[in-house]
């Protein structure tokens, strides 16, 4: 498998994401959102909690090629959302990652390598309003 | 919502989800890996078919516990994904109160998945924490 351990630490370019209010209420439908703020056309509309995945439509193309990952092993792990204050459409957030750690394990599926990438999410007013942290799994060649 | 711990969480069955609802969310929420719509990519992959973005199910359960808790009360929202969601699944969300403290609750969510003629399977397993304004503390 490939050795990713000297990508621990590794930041990524930050990047700007405007909180757009279409696009809140056409990933609220993705999800099957049915809180009835949604259907409301002029509203300030809250971000629904995994909202924050929105920003990888925005993400700066070097960022794919650092982990080299093959999308055919790929599976997600997990996630966890930290949620420090509010995000509503109208809001600018910028986006800072880095890899916080690579781990190599034998599961069910055979050898893995676990890849967890921390985000912090800062608005225009400078507050940190959503600290995420995801873990991706590559497993081993078939 | 008041001070006190939120009652039982209402089972929430959604589904049966179909490719359509993976475009959808590939649309919406950017993560375009083939395996979740190319059903010939997928095949090659070694999967009987395309299967649901982790992060459909986890966008579904945080709308659940947004629900629940109070969207403005969730601090902290946790997945680990167990099984892959299929074509033809139905989703059935549950969550029960873990601890409770004045002001503070953690819950335990779990997403079974359903499909004709198989053993309802665990697809993923969540957690959340919700606080509430404790009565006599002056905020709303």
């Amino acid at each position: 498998m490939t050795d990713r351990s000297g990508l621990v630490g590794h930041t990524y370019p930050h990047y700007t994401v405007r909180v757009e209010h279409g696009k809140v209420r056409e990933f609220a439908l993705a999800v099957k959102d049915d809180d009835p703020v949604y259907a409301d056309e002029a509203g300030r509309l809250p971000a629904p909690p995994t909202f924050s995945a929105v920003t990888s439509h925005w993400l700066p193309r070097e960022r794919a090629d650092v982990l080299g990952l093959d999308l055919r092993r790929v599976l997600a792990g997990g996630a966890e959302w930290e949620y420090l204050g509010e995000i509503v459409a109208g809001d600018v957030l910028t986006v800072r990652a880095h890899i916080a750690e690579v781990s190599e394990k034998t599961g069910s599926r055979g050898p893995m390598t676990l890849v967890v990438t921390e985000h912090e999410f800062v608005n225009q007013r400078e507050e940190t309003v959503l600290r995420l942290r995801s873990t991706v799994i590559e497993l081993g060649e078939r | 919502m008041s001070e006190s711990a939120p009652p039982p969480a209402p089972v929430r069955r959604v589904g049966p989800l179909t490719r359509t609802d993976f475009v959808r969310y590939a649309g919406a929420g950017g993560d375009f890996n083939p395996i979740h719509h190319d059903e010939t990519f997928a095949v090659a992959a070694g999967y009987p078919s395309v299967f649901g973005h982790g992060l459909l199910t986890a966008g579904i359960l945080g709308g659940f516990a947004a629900s629940w808790l109070g969207r403005r009360n969730l601090r902290r929202f946790t997945v680990r994904y167990v099984d892959q969601v299929w074509p033809g699944d139905t989703l059935v969300l549950s969550g029960e109160v873990l601890r409770s403290a004045p002001g503070e609750v953690e819950v335990g969510l779990l997403v079974h998945s359903e499909a004709e003629g198989r053993e309802p399977r665990l697809v993923l397993r969540g957690d959340a924490t919700a606080v509430y304004p404790v009565s006599g503390g002056g905020a709303s």
